[in-house]
Order: structure tokens, then C-alpha cells, then sequence
């Protein structure tokens, strides 16, 4: 069907997401100190201060560090929910699954002043440990989902066949489950990864005081007299992010993950 | 686990039983005191006294309470009601058409749009904002692109704004729309539009006629969803907006962070709440009546 109104939407659409892109990159490859389009003048000076000016390095590797360790802890758990429900299939483990749901289905800014509190009573307010824990657990929803789909590829034959051989259920999840839902486990890291480098409220709810990740120190650039600095943060940003998706699309089938297989 | 295969497959699978049953209530325990327990607190701390020198101070009060239903927050809870809603239906209706075109298209574009769509929903809401921020300003976005064309003498940038914050809401939102409609649109049916198409029908017409009323209820829950999601944000209304466009966000994080009066924060975080679940209650009645 060639439906004019849908290509004129697309097209509005794409304009929508490459536009700023595209005014991104040029500022951030600009000589000049103001924030101006086009480029006068050519200079890669602000990816050099990004990548050798200390505060600018730490909020990198602390935004770097807060996304590894909470993708491990929300893959885990994931994995465990998942592992649980697939095995047992009780009222339990569906209950589980299904709270696992919820901290996508609110406002951030709920999730983020609950834990904010309940970090600060503890007397955590300010850790990067808080950061993580919060964000690994905030973020499960994604790779849950994505787990369930793998989980649900398993076929019984082949778990019935290692039992009639043998395999105790320690065995039987490295060597069928493991392999059989790597793929999955993979992009779901990849995903929260993703999520909790860009994540900026409730970082900044938590400890962003202290824990100074780069959304929040992008941000406070942008709130407080900006400079292209930020251009070219926001496009290493861009960069890492469209990288790993595209390594994703090699390693996964991403229009099957998203379910748009039309040939069924 | 130190059982001997074979040896009895009853006690093999009892243990097994046992074990997963543990797995199961250990993440429980772990959701619990990460996820339930902070929003319980923040529910009992919105019954506490602020503390001008502290946190808070323990008590029970109604006070917050009292505030929240002052003129003045709850216009802000109608505002933020406004630009949610506002925004949803732009987001649900633009994916709508946007989508039934990208499943028209050859594999490879609609994998061009899949990992598009991706990156877009993965951008920090931060970067987009800013990304709008230049796009709209005088110096460097469309304001100084129609100067240099000569239809603009007196280019003004064009944020912070109402109609600013509502582009960087949709920006946010789109993504997420088209990716959960791209799955529907491709693998519906399409036998109707077809024949309707066979039969001489235009295309504009047949998506009014056929293809929206299939999926309307779809199309419902998610402007229910996207309203949620939307309500939350809080980098576009700083951003983009005037301070008099600054949503319940905006107020409960200032009132955290700010003002340092957690009580009345968690007060609005608690009516944000109910105005959620109202919503998603509201969500699941729509979907519920499409299974009838």
C-alpha cells in the first residue's frame, strides 16, 4: 500500500532524529567557542578536552563503571526470575516476573525520590554503590522480557533427552540452558548498559552530588552556560550507543527479537 | 549438588524443586527491598514533618496533604495532566502512520528504521534535549537557517516554549510507540485492506476506514502508556520549557533537591502515583475489553 500521509510522517520523523544529530556533530567539530551552525572553522579541540580534562575522563569512566556492574546484577536477576519461572512454573515464580515489570511501569522520578529516601536513611546517599544497585534493579524489565523470549525457545525434547541421560539440573543449565539463551543474556546486558550510561534522573536523585555521571554532567553544562565540550560528549555518546546496537544486529536477528518476522 | 544420577529420580527432582524455589525467593527478596521497600518509605514520608535544618522529622501530619491541594500544586498537577496528554495522542497518531509506511518497505530500510528507532529510544533524554536546544536557537538552528534563506529578518530563538517542550516530549516518546506498533503493523492482517484496495478504495481511506478501527484499542492503551511515560520526564520541561510549563516532575525533584522538603516532594510523588495507577487501571480495562 503507498499511503502518501505515512511516507510524509516518516520522513518528518527522520528529519526529526538526524536533524539534531547532524547540528550536534557540526558544533562539536566547530572552532568556535560559542555554539554556533555551520562551522566557521574546523577543530577537533573539544573532543580533546573531553578525552584529557580530568573531570570530564571521570564522569566518563564513572558513567562507564555504574553501567557495567548494573547490567551484571539486572542480567542476573533477570536469569533467576527467568530460570525459576521456566522450571517451575508456579503461581510464585509468575508473581516474581510480574514485579519484575513494575519499575518500568512508572514515572522514573517516583522510582527515583523512593530510593533517593531510602538510600539516604541507610546512609548510602551519595555512593556510587547506591547508583548501581538502583539502576540494576530499576532496569530489569528489558533484559526480563528479552530472557523470557529465549527461555521460551528451549524445547522440552531436548531438556527431556539430558535427563534420560543423566544431567542433573546443575549440568543440564550449563550445558543446554547457557548456550541455548547466551544470545539473549548478551543483548539484555547490552541493553541496561545502554540505559544506565544515558540514565540521568535518578542518578542525580540518588547521589548525583557526588557520583557525577556524564548525562548529569552534560546536564549541569547545559543548565549552567554551555560550552561545545558537550557537542562532542554527546556524540562519543551517540557513537558508543550506535555501536553496540549495531553489534547487536550482528549477533541477534533484531527485527525477529522486535517480532517483525512477516515470513511465519 | 552431589547427587548420583540415576540413583533416584524422585529425590533428584525434589532437591531441584527446592533449589529453584530458593532462586525464586531470592529475587523476590531482592525486588522487595530494592524496588517495594523505598516506595513504601516514600509513601510514609510524605506523612512527616520537613525539617528546615535536616531531612525530615518523624511524625504523622496531613500537612503535606493540605499543601498539595493549595491552588497552586494542583494547577501544576493540571498542567502536567495537559502536556502529557497533549503529547501522547501527537506521539500515538505520528507512529501510527509512520509505522504502517516502514512495513512497507524493503528489509533492509526497515532494519535502517529498527536500528534507528533503537538508538533514538537509547539517546539520553539529556543529549536529546540538548540536540532540540541547538536546533531551535538563533545562533545555530532553523530560526538562523531561515535567516541565511532570507525569511526571517529578526530570527528569535524558539525556546523555552510550550510548543519546544512538546517537540522534545514526542522526540522521546516516538520511539518507543513505533517500536511496540512495528510488530503489529507488520504481521496484521491485511486480507480486508486488500480487498477494500481491489475494489478501488484510496488508500487514506482505507486506513481510516479499516486499518484504525482495528487498531484502535491498541492504539488507546498505548496513548494510556505513553501519558504515563511522558508525565515522568523531567529533563524537557527544564530544558525546553518556561518555568510555567515545569510539570510535577520538575516540582518533586526541586522540592528533593531544591527546597530540601522531602515530606511535600514525597507528597507529589505520592499523588503521581495514584494518577498513574488510575491510568493504568484505565489501560487494562481498554485491553480487557478487546479480548471480549
Amino acid at each position: 500500500m503507498n499511503l502518501l500521509a505515512g511516507r510524509v510522517v516518516l520522513w518528518v520523523i527522520a528529519f526529526g532524529i538526524i536533524a539534531p544529530i547532524v547540528i550536534i556533530a557540526g558544533v562539536s567539530v566547530g572552532a568556535s567557542k560559542t555554539i554556533t551552525f555551520p562551522p566557521t572553522a574546523l577543530s577537533l579541540q573539544w573532543y580533546q578536552t573531553l578525552l584529557t580534562d580530568p573531570d570530564w575522563l571521570r564522569a566518563i569512566v564513572t558513567s562507564l563503571v555504574v553501567a557495567v556492574l548494573a547490567a551484571i546484577i539486572s542480567v542476573l536477576l533477570a536469569l533467576a526470575i527467568n530460570y525459576a519461572l521456566w522450571r517451575t512454573k508456579s503461581r510464585f515464580s509468575k508473581m516474581v516476573f510480574s514485579l519484575g515489570l513494575g519499575p518500568f511501569l512508572l514515572p522514573p522520578i517516583i522510582l527515583a525520590l523512593g530510593a533517593s529516601l531510602f538510600w539516604a536513611e541507610l546512609g548510602w546517599y551519595g555512593r556510587i554503590e547506591a547508583t548501581i544497585v538502583s539502576h540494576g534493579i530499576f532496569f530489569v524489565t528489558l533484559p526480563l522480557v528479552i530472557l523470557s523470549r529465549g527461555f521460551a525457545k528451549i524445547t522440552d525434547e531436548v531438556v527431556e533427552a539430558a535427563q534420560l541421560m543423566g544431567a542433573t539440573p546443575v549440568k543440564l543449565f550449563r550445558t543446554i540452558v547457557l548456550p541455548l539463551i547466551m544470545p539473549y543474556l548478551l543483548t539484555g546486558f547490552a541493553i541496561v548498559a545502554i540505559i544506565s550510561v544515558n540514565e540521568y534522573l535518578i542518578a542525580n536523585m540518588i547521589s548525583g552530588f557526588v557520583v557525577e555521571t556524564l548525562p548529569i554532567k552534560i546536564f549541569n553544562n547545559v543548565r549552567y552556560g554551555y560550552s561545545p565540550v558537550v557537542a562532542a560528549a554527546s556524540m562519543l555518546f551517540i557513537g558508543i550507543t550506535v555501536g553496540v546496537l549495531a553489534l547487536v544486529a550482528r549477533t541477534i536477528d533484531l527485527l525477529a527479537l522486535l517480532g517483525m518476522t512477516r515470513d511465519r | 549438588m552431589g547427587l548420583v544420577p540415576g540413583l533416584g529420580g524422585a529425590s533428584v527432582i525434589r532437591s531441584d524443586r527446592a533449589a529453584t524455589g530458593l532462586v525464586s525467593l531470592f529475587s523476590f527478596a531482592i525486588l522487595a527491598v530494592f524496588f517495594l521497600i523505598p516506595l513504601a518509605f516514600m509513601v510514609v514520608v510524605s506523612f512527616y514533618k520537613p525539617d528546615p535544618m535536616g531531612f525530615y522529622q518523624v511524625a504523622f501530619s496531613w500537612e503535606n496533604y493540605a499543601k498539595y491541594f493549595s491552588s497552586f500544586y494542583l494547577n501544576v498537577t493540571l498542567r502536567s495532566l495537559w502536556s502529557a496528554g497533549v503529547s501522547a495522542v501527537l506521539v500515538v497518531v505520528l507512529a501510527f502512520f509512520a509505522v504502517l509506511a516502514i512495513v512497507d518497505l524493503s528489509r533492509r530500510w526497515q532494519l535502517f528504521w529498527a536500528v534507528l528507532l533503537l538508538s533514538l529510544m537509547c539517546i539520553s533524554e539529556v543529549i536529546v534535549g540538548f540536540s532540540w536546544l541547538i536546533l531551535l536557537s538563533e545562533s545555530a538552528g532553523i530560526p538562523r537557517l531561515l535567516e541565511v534563506l532570507g525569511l526571517w529578518d529578526d530570527p528569535r530563538s524558539l525556546s523555552p516554549s510550550f510548543g519546544a517542550m512538546l517537540i522534545g516530549l514526542v522526540t522521546l516518546g516516538i520511539s518507543i510507540v513505533m517500536l511496540i506498533l512495528l510488530p503489529e503493523a507488520a504481521n496484521r492482517d491485511r486480507s480486508i485492506e486488500e480487498a477494500a484496495q481491489t475494489l478501488g478504495t484510496p488508500p487514506l481511506r482505507v486506513v481510516f476506514n479499516i486499518t484504525l478501527p482495528i487498531f484502535a484499542p491498541t492504539l488507546l492503551a498505548l496513548t494510556l502508556t505513553m501519558f504515563i511515560y511522558l508525565i515522568g520526564v523531567f529533563v524537557m520541561p527544564t530544558m525546553l520549557g518556561r518555568p510555567s510549563d515545569w510539570t510535577m516532575t520538575v516540582m518533586i525533584s526541586d522540592k528533593a533537591l531544591g527546597d530540601a522538603n522531602l515530606p511535600l516532594g514525597a507528597a507529589l510523588a505520592v499523588a503521581m502515583l495514584i494518577i498513574t495507577v488510575v491510568v493504568m487501571l484505565l489501560s487494562t480495562m481498554v485491553s480487557r475489553r478487546r479480548l471480549l
